[in-house]
């Protein structure tokens, strides 16, 4: 019994994270129609934000996520303003600009940062255990999970109960109209853009003391949350996130039984018979036409 | 296309020819075995670069796994030549060594087979080509097309490198396929060195350049693209639309699993580098800068850029911000050049379209004067 309830929780804490990145994948693909393959380079990012921060100026964690987010976000509004908004209707090739501009980020923190390994220190606070219904669990992964249930909170009253978020929808649902009653569609892509990218920025802050941190480190991440973006669909943030959940624990209990990497094929198998057999009902094929 | 102008086919075929002749006289200007063999090399890459081109430029397919071919080709090739290596770099009843030191007591049955090498080399085609079928059939009859496709293909390429990778007994996990036995097919023997790997891979690209143009020209190459412009309307015209994507797909892997097999031929080794992320890049970048819907352009596309790359790769400092240099170009090519280099070809004027050019201009004036008149 403790064991299985470990594994669920060590699955949702997977997911958690899991979400946090496909969430700002979904948002940035759902409003403003581009894959960004360079996500998982935002997460890397967000994560050598939080070791130069702590290396440099002895922040601590807390701080530093919220500065990954705003750095992050920032850099993805000037990629918005520099590369994508020239591409927008060229689906496809928003790919490859993204995919190159992932390979940039990755060396330039290479040459800068060196290739070796980084390690992020857990916050002393929440480095111990806490006893939690009957079992004992990282008080560290309770965090993240808590802080992912704000963020998802605070994206969900972004997108349906502010001016802001009514613009956005507005542009989802039609750029042209929403273009005709004054919104600057411009602008709402490019904040939404950031706003992704400032996402991808405090996952990969989050994971940082987790995870040893490397130039690297984006590509499984970013393939993952394409798995949750693919079945979970980019029109309900309810589909995001219950995606997440079934990607991240099914990838946790399958890691338990045999090793990661027979998870994630399995994971992958299972993604492409699901998109043969229900396609239209787990996720949304609007892929925009320009 | 664009309002660009194209050129006749008999344009293209002489084009395509003076390529042709151009990588087949270049040893006689070279006396270096270890350049020619960087040279056979660049020719590999053109070849796979090309075979993106069928599916990308020509169907609209953007297959971000094309390393996923060219590295089980690499790998069937590899495992039939590593069960030939000499005894003594392999254990007892030729098992591979890498075996021997997992533990590994009797050859796995996958490897059986691959003591032949009309075998092992329908393998380093078939396996790529069904693996395409597969997934061609998966995602392309429940009609998934776009960026889905292209994201697919990219988890596949991630997910079989972590498993190569993982199953070290079977596959030689990080260090892949090493001291393989030189390949000897009628009479010849194919080493890294040898003048005749190069000529093998030279003709082979040449081949692969006539028959895809073929391909390309034919009825079935004029709906798949008609299909990259428009798939809902070819698919109101009756085409079966998921039936030819799956055909592109499956030719661009049979010839990328081709190319993968040579490229063994030429590294004299396989390793889970061919089909990891970093291959797949290039292979499209090359085929971005060479221009996507040009058979020649993108095989010409992938030898410079590696040309280029490999006189550079001399000098440290360029190694360390050639990375840097290439993602960048890949960015203003698609941002300012979507048609790749090739389409600067294009805008030079030939006898038909200068003609063509003549006639519209005599046209326009007589317009002109109709309209002053």
């Amino acid at each position: 019994m403790t064991d299985i309830f470990n594994q669920v929780f060590s699955g949702l804490s997977i997911a958690s994270i899991l979400l946090l990145i496909s969430l700002g994948l979904a948002i940035i693909y759902g409003t403003v129609g581009v894959i960004n393959l360079a996500h998982g380079e935002f997460v890397m990012l967000g994560a050598y934000a939080v070791w130069f921060l702590e290396d440099h100026f002895g922040l601590g964690l807390f701080p530093c996520i919220v500065l990954a987010f705003f750095a992050v976000g920032t850099l993805g509004w000037v990629v918005e303003r520099l590369i994508i908004r020239r591409l927008y209707g060229r689906v496809l090739d928003t790919i490859l600009a993204t995919w190159g501009l992932g390979v940039i980020l990755q060396q330039a923190i290479r040459l800068s940062a060196g290739a070796e390994l980084r390690y992020v220190q857990m916050p002393p606070g929440l480095s111990a255990a806490v006893h939690f219904a009957g079992v004992d669990v990282s008080a560290y992964r309770l965090f993240v999970l808590a802080l992912t249930a704000i963020l998802l909170a605070v994206t969900y009253v972004l997108i349906f109960r502010t001016r802001f978020g009514m613009r956005l929808r507005g542009v989802v649902q039609n750029p042209e109209i929403a273009r005709c009653f004054g919104v600057n569609t411009s602008q709402i892509y490019a904040l939404t853009f950031a706003y992704g990218a400032g996402l991808a920025g405090i996952a990969g802050a989050l994971v940082s003391p987790l995870k040893s941190v490397s130039p690297d480190m984006g590509t499984g991440y970013v393939v993952d949350a394409f798995m949750v973006v693919v079945v979970g669909g980019v029109q309900s943030l309810l589909g995001t996130v219950a995606s997440a959940g079934i990607i991240g624990e099914l990838s946790g209990g399958l890691a338990y039984l045999s090793n990661d990497t027979i998870a994630k094929a399995i994971v992958f198998l299972g993604v492409v018979v699901l998109i043969r057999f229900r396609p239209q009902g787990l996720f949304a094929l609007r892929v925009r036409r320009g | 296309m664009d309002g660009q102008r194209k050129h006749p086919i008999w344009a293209k075929l002489v084009g395509y020819a003076a390529f042709c002749l151009v990588i087949l006289i270049l040893p006689l200007f070279i006396t270096d075995d270890y350049l020619l063999n960087k040279f056979a090399r660049y020719l590999v890459f053109g070849l796979v670069a090309m075979a993106l081109s069928i599916s990308w430029g020509y169907a609209g397919i953007l297959n971000l796994g094309q390393a996923v071919s060219f590295g089980l080709g690499s790998y069937c090739m590899a495992m039939a030549l590593k069960l030939r290596t000499i005894p003594i770099q392999t254990g007892a009843e030729g098992l591979p060594d890498f075996m021997v030191w997992n533990n590994v007591k009797s050859l796995p049955w996958f490897w059986e087979p691959f003591h032949s090498y009309g075998f092992a080399i329908a393998a380093g085609v078939l396996v790529p080509t069904i693996l395409a079928l597969l997934i061609g059939t998966f995602v392309f009859r429940a009609r998934v097309t776009g960026v889905y496709v292209s994201i697919i293909t990219l988890a596949l390429l991630v997910v079989i490198n972590l498993v190569v990778i993982d199953r070290q007994r079977l596959t030689g996990g990080f260090n892949g396929l090493t001291d393989l036995a030189p390949l000897e097919l009628f009479g010849l023997t194919f080493d890294p060195y040898a003048h005749a790997t190069y000529y093998l891979i030279a003709v082979s690209l040449g081949a692969a350049l006539f028959l895809g143009l073929a391909v390309v020209h034919s009825k079935t190459g004029l709906i798949m693209q008609a299909i990259r412009d428009d798939e809902n309307r070819v698919r109101y015209f009756g085409y079966d639309v998921a039936a030819y994507q799956t055909f592109a797909l499956c030719l661009s892997a049979a010839v990328a699993g081709f190319a993968g097999m040579l490229y063994t031929l030429v590294m004299a080794f396989a390793s889970p580098t061919f089909l990891a992320v970093p291959v797949s890049l290039s292979i499209v970048i090359w085929s971005a800068v060479g221009g996507r819907a040009s058979l020649l352009g993108s095989a010409m596309g992938a030898i410079i850029v590696t040309g280029v790359q490999g006189s550079l790769s001399d000098t440290p400092a360029f190694l360390e911000t050639w990375t840097l240099i290439m993602g960048a170009l890949f960015i203003v090519v698609v941002l300012f050049l979507p048609r790749g280099l090739i389409s600067l070809v294009d805008r030079i004027p030939l006898g038909g379209s200068a003609r063509r050019r003549a006639a519209a201009a005599t046209v326009a004036a007589s317009r002109s004067g109709i309209n002053a008149g």
